[in-house]
């Protein structure tokens, strides 16, 4: 059971030495937030800045997001998750291999704090956390003790990837996930009928705000001009019609297929809770069963929509 | 239901099913005609949200068809396109499309009779499955109703 | 005398009292489900924190009709164009917080003001009465009162109403307000002494407010052209969710949709945020990264607005796009940083 405070350590420890040995410009990091339960991204760039770098269990921004297109050399503080999307950046010519080092964070899962809030729902003003097991939440008049494991983000519960394995060095001792995903709430969705399907997608996006923070928070948006902000043609209206923020959402899915490393930075970011990953999840599965394939897991792999096979199936072709 | 016609949208590869549908039509093979056809290069060029917008305008049926895998004008445009057809049709069944509405084919230009039997095929399913109500915009509200 | 009172035994009959003959709105549900709704009088409740999006969307809809339109072929000159204003029923808002109405203040000199009206907008305002609840205990994020607001602020509302120890008490703050606390039954009583303590106390739960008066002073290209605003924008993500949470946020987009029979003419909300909100049709984008977006942002709120309306700040703290920014980027942070920019030496 780690201290944050040691993993804080050795964080800052690296970053200071890539930042004075010139391997690397700018280290990409997290430190404390303005509000409690909140952590923010943040760059340093000198040795005296690198004492703001934290590790905490609220560290849920996928910083493989600020990778793509950035000039220099760039250290990242990556989890398990957010190194797979580094990794995936460099497969994806986003940015060079030798111009990343990867602080890899062996990771026990981030909280949800939507779940933290059902659990606690006065108002909290403080939190305290020492170990990556509990954390302790504060208000007026009341402190409240909350094991990690009962308010995890349900990405994390999945998670089976938790150490970075492809990073350049392990600032804590590794740390086992689970043995596999085996997509039950997916396949359960998959069993019910065509209507209820239908019925529970609607249900799923009815609060969407197309405010666009699942895409902005999502390490594979990267494309210079997004689909939903075409205009020749225009491909969504900008309405709030229900049909269009349903085919942004289906397209959405559709582009991260492949893709998609489980981080929960789209779950994470979304301002109304919607599990926005049901369409990822989907397009995992699909992905996996068709090509065994999952991303982020070497640095050679071909993203599968980039090649094929001749005998591909695909039955339901007539 | 019987007297519904249904509007569906057909995405072809030019250089296979366009042409088969062009022998079906000199060859006297009469089949529905209940599709509008826009002529692609190449499946490989069709992007998804071709599917989505036809769905979203109000398309009771899409039917995407082109060469055999193999025989692709381009060498390998449509064994690209196979693997985004798989993905497009699990997502679209999972959220709850009527996977009759969508049709993939492999139709060469040499066969007007593939062609002509599948065209019924299409249109019968998409017959079967009604109206598109439920994957479509909203009707626009025109305030007609307040003129009249 | 502006202030009333109502015991706890006769609120029952204050709330039927508002809904007769009008919607009555209050906050329902708790957490992120709490939101301004439709409410039978026997269900409002007090205890509720703040809704969890600002109530703008009440007089300006995220999608709203403007106009129709199609074409009658059979008739000389058939073009028809119809307008879409819609101001709905008479509205009572019973427990908008103080914030949110203030926010509401800032954004109707937007769209009524001695240039222009805009009819849409003006139609809601016009037939809503704003009951606030004041804040006893204001939450964690909120810093109202560092922004020239306060807890028990007026602004935006016809009455204020707290709690007491049996009921409420009210203060009346407009014509209207006062009518309907007549029609209540409501008591006069004099409160001010009352609202002056409890909103004290209120303001100093909020800690030490920090002094964001050098922005007003600065000259707005200083504080342009700052060098800071590099940083402060490197973690944004360039998503709307500050905007759209945002209770003076404005902005809009006019669309057209078409189908074969006509189309509709519709503004829904937009956000500075995006890269689609300034690009030109040449393809020229004026606000071509996140530095000028987020920049634009926060000069709206922190220096624009101000400028055009009397000082007032275009943020009244209300604490909703700290907690809901998923990377942190804090407006008090960033009022902070703007209020160190350095003067250009006269």
């Amino acid at each position: 059971m780690p201290q944050l405070s040691e993993i804080t350590g050795k964080i800052r420890e690296s970053a200071k030495k890539l930042l004075t040995s010139g391997q690397a410009d700018v280290v990409i990091g997290y430190r404390q937030g303005t509000v409690p339960m909140a952590t923010a991204p943040f760059f340093a760039r000198t040795p005296e800045d690198c004492d703001q770098l934290v590790w905490s269990n609220f560290a849920r921004v996928n910083l493989a997001n600020y990778l793509s297109g950035r000039p220099g050399k760039v250290a990242l503080v990556a989890k398990g998750c957010d190194a797979r999307s580094a990794v995936g950046q460099v497969t994806e010519n986003q940015i060079l291999k030798d111009n990343l080092y990867l602080i890899g964070v062996p990771c026990t899962g981030m909280i949800d704090n939507n779940l933290v809030v059902a659990k606690e729902p006065r108002p909290i003003s403080e939190v305290t956390e020492t170990t990556d097991e509990a954390i302790t939440v504060k208000g007026n008049g009341f402190s409240t003790d909350i094991k990690k494991e009962d308010v995890l983000r349900r990405n994390c519960k999945t998670c089976v990837n938790r150490t970075p394995k492809l990073a350049n060095e392990l600032v804590g001792p590794e740390v086992n996930g689970a043995a596999a995903d085996d997509y039950a709430d997916i396949k359960a969705l998959l069993g019910k009928s065509l209507e209820e399907r239908m019925a529970y997608f609607k249900d799923l996006i009815k609060d969407c705000l197309r405010c666009y923070a699942c895409r902005n928070a999502c390490p594979l948006c990267y494309c210079p001009i997004c689909f939903v902000d075409e205009t020749r043609p225009q491909w969504l209206g900008k309405s709030t019609d229900a049909m269009d923020t349903m085919t942004f959402h289906l397209l959405r899915g559709l582009h991260c297929a492949g893709r998609c490393t489980s981080c929960g930075a789209c779950e994470t970011a979304c301002p109304v809770n919607i599990k926005v990953r049901e369409f990822n999840r989907i397009m995992e599965l699909t992905v996996q069963s068709n090509w065994q394939y999952e991303p982020g897991m070497s640095w050679d792999q071909k993203p599968p929509l980039t090649m094929f096979q001749t005998d591909d199936t695909a039955d339901f072709i007539k | 239901m019987s007297d519904f016609e249904p509007k569906i949208v057909a995405f072809f590869c030019n250089w296979c099913t366009y042409g088969a549908a062009d022998l079906a039509g000199v060859s006297r093979l009469d089949y529905p005609p209940n599709f509008r056809v826009v002529r692609l290069p190449c499946t490989g060029r069709l992007n998804p949200k071709f599917i989505m917008e036809a769905f979203k305008r109000g398309a009771d049926g899409v039917w995407v068809s082109g060469c055999h895998p193999g025989d692709c004008h381009y060498i390998a445009g449509n064994y690209y396109a196979r693997r985004k057809f798989i993905l497009l049709h699990q997502l679209l069944e999972s959220v709850g499309v009527d996977p009759n509405r969508l049709r993939f084919s492999w139709i060469s230009s040499a066969e007007a009779n593939k062609f002509q039997a599948m065209a019924k095929d299409v249109v019968e399913n998409v017959k079967a499955c009604g109206p598109n109500q439920s994957f479509r915009k909203e009707e626009l509200n025109l305030g007609l109703a307040e003129v009249a | 005398m502006s202030e009333y009172i109502i015991k706890q035994s006769a609120l029952a009959d204050f709330f039927k009292s508002l809904a007769n003959g009008r919607r009555l709105l209050s906050p329902q549900g708790v957490g992120d489900k709490c939101k301004l709704e439709e409410t039978a009088p026997e269900k409002v409740s007090l205890d509720f924190t703040n809704t969890h999006m600002s109530p703008k969307s009440l007089l300006f809809p995220q999608t709203e009709r403007l106009m129709a339109f199609h074409n009658e072929h059979d008739k000389p000159n058939g073009y028809v164009f119809q307008s879409a204003l819609d101001s709905g029923e008479p509205t009572v808002v019973f427990g908008i917080r103080p914030c949110d109405a203030r926010g509401l203040s800032i954004a109707n000199k937007v769209f009524q003001n001695d240039r222009f009206t805009d009819p849409y907008w003006k139609g809601k305002f016009d037939r809503t009465v704003f009951i606030g609840l004041a804040c006893d205990a204001p939450l964690p994020q909120c810093f109202c009162a560092a922004m020239g607001g306060s807890p028990f602020g007026e602004s935006g509302l016809d009455v204020l109403a707290f709690r007491q120890t049996d009921g409420l008490g009210f203060k009346a703050l407009t014509d209207k307000g006062t009518e309907l606390l007549k029609a209540a039954g409501a008591t006069e009583a004099d409160l001010a002494g009352e609202i002056k303590s409890l909103e004290a106390k209120a303001i100093e739960s909020q800690g030490v407010k920090p002094n964001y008066q050098p922005i007003d002073n600065l000259d707005l290209m200083d504080l342009f052209k700052d060098p800071h605003w590099e940083a402060t924008a490197e973690n944004c993500l360039n998503c709307g969710v500050c905007t759209f949470f945002c209770p003076t946020c404005h902005c809009f987009d006019i669309q057209d949709e078409n189908s074969e029979r006509g189309g509709v003419r519709m503004r829904n909300w937009d956000t500075c945020m995006s890269w689609l909100f300034t690009v030109h049709g040449t393809g020229h984008n004026p606000r071509p990264t996140k530095t000028e977006r987020v920049r634009q942002r926060f000069m709206h709120k922190l220096k624009y607005i101000p400028l055009k309306q009397d000082g007032v700040r275009g943020c009244t703290g209300c604490g909703r796009c700290v907690v809901m920014c998923p990377v942190n980027i804090d407006i008090r942070s960033v009022a902070l940083k703007m209020a160190q920019t350095a003067p250009t030496p006269a």
